[in-house]
């Protein structure tokens, strides 16, 4: 108890230090010990850094569900942020704290997945856009006809429904494709190793393999069990755009889905707390896709290749226009005040 | 008077930690009011009725490890059933939840029962199933709650505005359930099999019956917790929250002992506002989240070995 006490007037000492000007910016996130979120974070640290105007950053990260978001956003709320940043355990759920926030006159800009509230800014990549453009760059490397292995992610998942819509959409356009097997991995590395295993084994035959971003162990399965190699396409993990570059005759391309994503979020909550808010609330951004048949794309793969990334993370650490910060500061990961 | 406070001290020591906690959120937040203890009382109720649930059954020498996946199901069952329905509609619909819960406590407890098998290994197993059910009905967030549902914890009292509706939600729930049965010779058979199974079938307890029921009120708080979730987020999530282990760690908090036969329900609810107390401070504080685990761990193994101390020493005197 007495060691409580202490910490706690040590903190109460730290926190009447860091009353200066600036912004005081909230960060509400519900998966931990994921890579692509641990780069969200460390991107909204960041960004805070990069930008000079926050004072403090209030981070709430912890494994949750909505309700437990709920709790934390209020939390922010009685903590008197100016802004939220929040990446939604789902899009109806947090509605309510969304509203009572926005009502208190705080800014809230959803990243990485919409939330229905009207009153909150939403910046998101843009799913079915990653979708259409791996499908479509697949489709043609098939050369418009066969059949095709559709990973998708996890069931019910927004982000997976507007893929799927991409994914659609590129399939209209290519008529003689067919898909030879729908499976949802739920963004798990070892449940799509097991069904990519099974379908290598069951003998269907196809042609190409479109993933939602578990790319790397399906490249492993076909290398360890010598099937012959298919066009595969996976998201800017580095492991898989390690794999574009090394494997022997692995043709594939890199489809972008930056968690910088987070650290485009706080830009953006900052510009609206500058006076500056956009025209629309919803703020889209387009993934880039990095294939490894042509020397331009090949380049472009070498150059987004860093060594002193975390294996686990997104190599596009940055999100042009967007975020302010260098490669060194999201390796770093220190927020204002750190 | 004396005796009473003798016989309670753990759960006063427990309100008055929490009556500073609470001064301590005022220290590092002046403004914090009406509005902050409505937020933490919301943010309680479903851990609340989750462990008043476990509690019961521990107190019955059981444990329920699948306390979070019926939660799960009682929550997409509720959402999906009232997404549309009228307010009478849900009324019926809420008390099927109910019923849906004891259901499946019941079926928990049949199974230790006739199954003979460990409970921490049904229950285990019935997690699964439970979390299968839930998926079933609802393989994404989605479905409605009725407003007058999400108005029952949302808010403070009308005239009493300090006073949260939740706080007031979750004593009632819990005083119409547990008070009679407390009283009742129920109430007794319940801390006999947990106490001592053998002596208590000895002095004619029926065993297995009882603790059938300790498992079934246990699935009716469950119930009660995941209509609270759909409450507070207006839709039902398939996939349990993190109410399970946090629902025993408030038990344990509160004074139960995890043997069984032994201990009340206010000490782990009290238990429960504790966590969520230092949980809101440490937000407050913007400590780093990493360490605010470690932190909220700490501080729980501290408390329960300060009381272990107090409780041999208390016996030597």
């Amino acid at each position: 108890m007495k060691k409580l006490l202490l910490g706690t007037a040590m903190a109460l000492g730290l926190a009447g230090m860091a009353a200066a000007e600036g912004y005081k910016i909230g960060i509400s996130n519900t998966v931990q010990g994921n890579g692509w979120r641990e780069q969200m974070v460390c991107a909204m640290k960041a960004e805070a850094l990069a930008s000079g105007k926050v004072e403090s950053l209030n981070i709430a990260h912890r494994n949750t569900d909505a309700a437990g978001q709920l709790e934390d956003i209020r939390n922010l709320i009685q903590a008197g942020v100016n802004a939220i940043v929040v990446n939604p355990a789902n899009a109806d759920g947090i509605n309510a704290a969304v509203k009572e926030a926005t009502d208190a006159g705080i800014v809230v800009v959803a990243v990485d997945q919409a939330v229905t509230e009207p009153s909150a800014y939403i910046l998101s990549n843009n799913q079915e856009e990653y979708a259409y453009l791996g499908a479509k760059w697949l489709f043609e490397q098939m050369g418009g006809k066969g059949a095709v292995v559709y990973m998708r992610g996890a069931a019910g998942a927004g982000a997976d429904n507007d893929r799927d819509k991409g994914f659609k959409r590129a399939m209209a356009e290519f008529p003689e494709i067919t898909v030879a097997q729908e499976v949802f991995t739920g963004w798990q590395q070892d449940q799509g190793k097991q069904q990519i295993n099974d379908i290598i084994a069951a003998g269907v035959p196809f042609q190409g393999v479109w993933t939602s971003g578990i790319d790397n162990v399906i490249v492993d399965a076909f290398v360890e069990s010598g099937a012959p190699l298919v066009p595969i396409v996976g998201a800017d993990n580095a492991g898989f755009v390690g794999q574009l570059s090394s494997v022997e005759g692995l043709q594939g391309a890199a489809v972008t889905n930056p968690g910088s994503v987070g650290g485009a979020g706080v830009a953006l909550a900052i510009q609206i707390l500058d006076g500056k808010a956009p025209a629309e609330k919803t703020v889209l951004v387009n993934p880039e896709l990095w294939e490894n048949v042509t020397d331009e794309g090949k380049a472009k793969l070498a150059a987004a290749a860093n060594p002193n990334l975390s294996p686990e993370w997104p190599v596009s650490v940055s999100i042009p226009g967007w975020t302010n910060y260098t490669m060194d500061q999201i390796i770093a990961c220190k927020g204002p005040g750190e | 008077m004396k005796r009473w406070i003798e016989a309670n001290t753990w759960t006063l020591g427990l309100a008055v930690l929490l009556a500073a906690l609470l001064l301590l959120t005022k220290l590092i937040q002046p403004d914090f009011g009406a509005s902050g203890l409505d937020s933490l009382a919301r943010a309680a109720l479903p851990f609340a009725l989750a462990t008043v649930g476990m509690a019961i059954v521990v107190i019955a020498g059981g444990i329920d490890l699948s306390i979070a996946a019926m939660m799960a199901v009682a929550s997409v069952t509720g959402a999906v059933l009232m997404d549309g329905a009228s307010d009478g509609q849900s009324v019926v619909i809420v008390i099927g939840v109910l019923l849906l819960g004891l259901a499946m406590g019941a079926i928990n407890g049949a199974l230790i029962v006739v199954s003979k098998v460990p409970d921490i290994v049904v229950t285990l197993a019935m997690l699964f199933v439970w979390q299968g059910v839930a998926l079933l009905i609802l393989n994404a967030p989605g479905g409605g709650a009725a407003a007058w549902l999400r108005a029952l914890s949302a808010g403070g009292v009308p005239g009493i505005d300090w006073l949260p509706r939740a706080v007031v939600f979750l004593a009632i729930v819990t005083a119409v359930i547990w008070i009679p049965i407390r009283r009742s010779k129920l109430g007794l058979r319940l801390y006999a099999i947990g106490s001592d199974p053998l002596a208590a079938f000895r002095s004619g307890v029926p065993v297995g019956q009882t603790r059938i029921i300790a498992y079934a009120l246990c699935g009716l708080f469950a119930a009660l917790g995941g209509l609270s979730v759909t409450m507070s987020t207006g839709i039902g999530e398939p996939i349990p929250g993190p109410y399970l282990l946090a629902s025993v760690a408030a038990v344990v908090l509160g004074g139960v002992v995890l043997g069984g036969g032994r201990g009340g329900l206010l000490g782990p609810i009290l238990a429960v506002f504790i966590l969520r107390t230092v949980r809101m401070d440490l937000t407050l504080l913007s400590v780093d989240p990493n360490v605010a685990a470690i932190i909220e761990g700490t501080i729980m193994v501290a408390v329960v070995m300060f009381g272990a101390v107090l409780a041999t020493r208390g016996r030597k005197t």
